[in-house]
């Protein structure tokens, strides 16, 4: 598609793929506070950034200062939130020519956020990795899979976490991780 | 088994995929002198007891691929490395 101005304009609008599943109020367990708040983050810019042979600290270097999460070696989701149509890729794609390959996979992938007390209850029925503060520190991410679907998952604050999925399996992940939640209780905002 | 990733750390041996031996090279050229040497590379493999270096790919991770030493068995897995280096070193030494 041409990078021209009238063709952003008439993009649809994204809509999210948990909309018609992702239903808001309170769930599970009712006694109590809430263990879980989950949010969808829609619309989200995606961009996947895998540096070339080499320049994995050129690309890393670049990135200061954009929300980039480690996702494998040498290679990045970079999010945006409130970023047109393209335009966080199209500014990426400029920025890094040359040291890493770049796209967009703002359509492609659902991120999901867990807030509460009981997130790290929730995200370690499905996951062997070590969640503990000291191992798994603000911003550090993972890849790893929850209920066979192969997951990105991010500590954003001492008791959220950002897990991102590919948009194919949004829905019967969703369906898993609200069903571990039940038992704390949780809410979806 | 776990598998220390080298880029993600101890994993369960579920979220890695096998491929076999990395013990065979690849023969460089395509001359029919060397068709012996491809039958070798492409069908013939060891069924070692003991230690064995496999190629391995954490499709359920990083999507790297690896080389993990382990004995076939112990189930001792000694350590992993990207495949890239592996074969870097091999080169090195042949």
């Amino acid at each position: 598609m041409p990078e021209t101005a009238h063709m952003t304009e008439r993009t649809f609008n994204r809509v999210s793929p948990l909309q018609d599943v992702a239903l808001q109020g309170r769930f599970g367990a009712d006694k109590g506070a809430v263990g879980v708040t989950f949010t969808v983050r829609h619309p989200m810019s995606i961009i996947t950034v895998i540096a070339r042979a080499g320049q994995g600290a050129a690309t890393a270097a670049a990135l200061k200062g954009h929300d980039a999460q480690w996702a494998g070696p040498d290679q990045y989701f970079v999010l945006a939130e409130n970023r047109g149509e393209g335009a966080l890729y199209r500014e990426l794609k400029a920025k890094l020519s040359g040291l890493a390959s770049v796209s967009d996979q703002s359509h492609g992938r659902v991120i999901i956020r867990l807030v509460g007390p009981r997130a790290r209850a929730v995200l370690a029925k499905g996951t062997p990795v070590d969640l503990h503060p000291d191992a798994f520190p603000l911003g550090k991410s993972a890849l790893t899979q929850m209920a066979h679907v192969g997951v990105h998952l991010t500590r954003v604050g001492a008791d959220s976490y950002d897990v991102s999925v590919f948009r194919g399996f949004s829905e019967s992940f969703w369906e898993w991780i609200t069903e571990q939640a039940e038992e704390f209780g949780y809410q979806v905002i | 088994m776990l598998i220390p990733c080298p880029h993600c750390g101890t994993r369960p041996v579920e979220e890695f995929t096998f491929l076999g031996d990395a013990a065979p090279t690849r023969p460089t050229t395509n001359d029919p002198s060397t068709m012996e040497a491809w039958y070798e590379y492409v069908y013939l493999r060891n069924n070692p007891r003991g230690a064995i270096e496999e190629y391995a790919h954490h499709s359920g991770g990083c999507r790297s691929w690896l080389v993990v030493s382990r004995n076939t068995e112990t189930h001792e897995v000694f350590g992993a490395v990207p495949a890239r280096d592996f074969t870097r070193a091999k080169g090195a030494k042949a």
